[in-house]
């Protein structure tokens, strides 16, 4: 595709090409392309973008998808006052 | 304490509390959505005896029928989080406080996936279940002219939807081809996947494509591996399966798109580009199960591609290896609204069958069989091996 | 401009026995009707976006409308981070588009 600065990440506005750069030099896990480019790290708690950075890694990696979920889910999968969270 | 807790009120959620009430299990279901249905609300589908599905009223009679037995509801109720305490019980963390019970049903549903295209974040881009859900729930179009991205049976059905509803669509196009289109930006693959959904079962793509529209001729063009140039028309509607959209402008708003034109593995055609004037696209990607929820609770996953990714381990009877958690639904693996609903009815049972300590063998081994008989005749099919995806969960 | 509302349905029916109700959006007072969502209400008056990214200030407006995104999280009396796509409009209700944040909010800046 001729536009490589596609947003992938939509909530940190990370780019396909930083997520292939990134994958390009580290080789790495999700995981850790998440905590490089900040990508399925915002608001929306990696909902909308991270089976496209579990695709690049797979593709990247040329390995199989697992069947662990790579990008681990974190609380609150709804983003909520600490407040609410805490209970008390 | 409340003996059973859904998480959904999606046509699994509701049909799982109606079979919990019936049998006397104490139930509460919460979802965040401000009226009971889940995604079943925006569906208009035409059977094949030509009378339509209305999702509005399915779910409002399971909605009634659930009223009637005193389950109590708590919409607009997001959860965030969960636990198990002492290993005994469930509790839910909600922007609406804590609640607590024996049992807990993840019935979530499914979340859509998208496709990345230059320009996807400007307004009036919107994935196609949101332009569904604004024109068929809320009776807002979602524009005054749009264009679909991305081919497949979602997109296919929702544009008939809009076309319903009055809105005036361009047509269905192709999503640029790059890494993160892989099988949907290829004419060949695509429409090799349309094929398959015609040897597999032709009734089923004339039935998507409703009686009228998807005319015989058409489906002996493609039996024999030829199809049109231009593409082809549903509903009035082309589906083009040989232009893509490389791009969507606009400064502050959607204004057009840039289409061209493609050969048949996806390689832009020099020289065909131009500029649509549309105010709305729609982007299709597929659905994929939403088992957030699930995965907190400490239940192992499977990727299964034909289920729609990662599905939450489950057995035939919708109970998960973590005890006292059940699943069903979509979040299980993606199908249609009536396997949603035989599934729910099955994990009703199941729950039900523990907490009274008489194994009803019978009722329970029906609702399997219900649950696989809804499958094989469901009139949506989202994967060509949804059978073998769910062999490899249920052995 | 034509309406976006859909009054005629072939199958779902007509859509005109809803009250309005009115509340304002940055301001501005919005005429919506009994049971819409402010997304779909502002949308019926062709407000789209809703939001500005908090760093690139870019636009924003629903993307999913059931609550997954996140994208039209806008500040209804007082509350950030509120979905615009699952909260219904109630009467005189002030909502605000989310907006561009002045600082670099980032820690660390790697990029
Ligand atoms: C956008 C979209 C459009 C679809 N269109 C069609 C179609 O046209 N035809 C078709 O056959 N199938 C369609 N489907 C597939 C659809 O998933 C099934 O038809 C069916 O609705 C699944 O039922 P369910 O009960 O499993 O989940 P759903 O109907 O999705 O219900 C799940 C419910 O859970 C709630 N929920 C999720 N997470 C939380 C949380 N954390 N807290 C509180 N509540 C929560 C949601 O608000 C939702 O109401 C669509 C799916 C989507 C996502």
């Amino acid at each position: 595709m001729e536009n490589e600065n596609v947003i992938i990440c939509r909530c940190e506005e990370v780019t396909f090409k930083e997520i292939c750069d990134t994958l390009k030099q580290y080789n790495c896990s999700s995981r850790e392309v998440k905590l490089r480019t900040r990508a399925a790290m915002g608001y929306c708690g990696g909902r909308s973008c991270r089976s496209f950075v579990d695709t690049l890694v797979a593709e990247f990696s040329r390995r199989p998808r697992a069947d662990d979920v790579q990008l681990k889910y974190r609380p609150p999968v709804r983003p909520m006052p600490f407040k609410t969270l805490g209970g008390e | 304490m409340i003996d059973c807790l859904i998480v959904g009120a999606g046509p699994a959620g509701l049909s799982a509390a109606i079979a919990c009430a019936e049998n006397g299990l104490s139930t509460m279901v919460l979802d965040e959505f401000m009226k009971p249905g889940g995604r079943l609300l925006g569906q208009l589908h035409e059977e094949p005896n030509g009378i339509w599905w209305n999702g509005i009223d399915e779910a409002e009679k399971l909605y009634q029928r659930a009223k009637a037995l005193s389950i109590s509801f708590h919409l607009e109720t997001s959860v965030c989080h969960l636990e198990k305490v002492d290993g005994k019980y469930w509790t839910l963390h909600t922007d609406k406080g804590k609640f607590s019970g024996k049992n807990l049903l993840i019935a979530t549903g499914a979340a859509e996936q998208s496709l990345p295209i230059p320009g996807w974040t400007l307004p009036g881009v919107m994935s196609i279940g949101a332009a569904q859900v604004m024109a068929n729930v809320h009776r807002v179009k979602p524009g005054h002219r749009g264009i679909v991205i991305g081919v497949n049976v979602l997109s296919a059905a929702i544009a008939r939807e809009l076309l319903l509803a009055g809105v005036n669509l361009e047509g269905i196009v192709l999503p640029p081809r790059y890494l993160l289109t892989k099988g949907q930006s290829e004419p060949k693959d695509v429409f090799q996947s349309l094929l398959h959904m015609v040897h597999l079962a032709p009734s089923h793509l004339m039935k998507i494509g409703g009686k009228m529209a998807l005319k015989s001729s058409f489906i002996r063009k493609m039996a024999v591996g030829t199809y049109p140039k231009k593409g082809f028309k549903v509903w009035g509607m082309p589906i083009k399966l040989k232009q893509t959209v490389t791009e969507i402008i606009g400064k502050e708003n959607v204004e057009g798109v840039k289409v061209a034109s493609v050969d048949s593995s996806g390689n832009i055609i020099e020289g065909s580009e131009e500029i649509l004037p549309v105010d709305f696209v729609c982007i299709s990607g597929g659905l994929y199960p939403l088992a957030e929820l699930v995965s907190l609770a400490g239940c192992p996953f499977k990727y299964i591609p034909s289920l729609g990714g990662h599905v939450p381990v489950h057995d035939h009877n919708m109970q998960t290896p973590v005890e006292g958690l059940y699943v069903a639904g979509n979040v299980t693996g993606i199908e249609s609204a009536k396997v949603a609903m035989a599934q729910g009815h099955l994990a009703g049972l199941s729950i039900s069958s523990q907490k009274n300590k008489v194994s009803d063998g019978e009722a329970l081994q029906n609702a399997r069989e219900s649950v696989v008989s809804t499958r094989t005749n469901a009139l949506i099919h989202f994967h060509p091996d949804i059978l073998d995806g769910r062999r490899r969960l249920y052995g | 401009m034509k309406t976006l509302r859909i009054k005629k349905h072939p199958i779902l029916g007509p859509d005109d026995f809803r009250n309005t109700v009115a509340f304002t959006y940055n301001g501005k007072t919005i005429n919506a009707l009994e049971g819409d969502t402010l997304a779909a209400a502002l949308l019926a008056n062709g407000i789209r976006s809703l939001r500005a990214h908090e760093e690139s200030g870019s636009p924003r407006s629903f993307y999913c409308n059931i609550g997954h995104c996140f994208e039209c999280r806008v500040t209804v009396n007082g509350k950030e981070g509120v979905r615009a796509c699952l909260t219904p409009v109630s009467r005189g209700v002030v909502v605000e588009s989310g907006k561009k944040l002045p600082l670099p909010f980032k820690d660390g800046g790697e990029k």
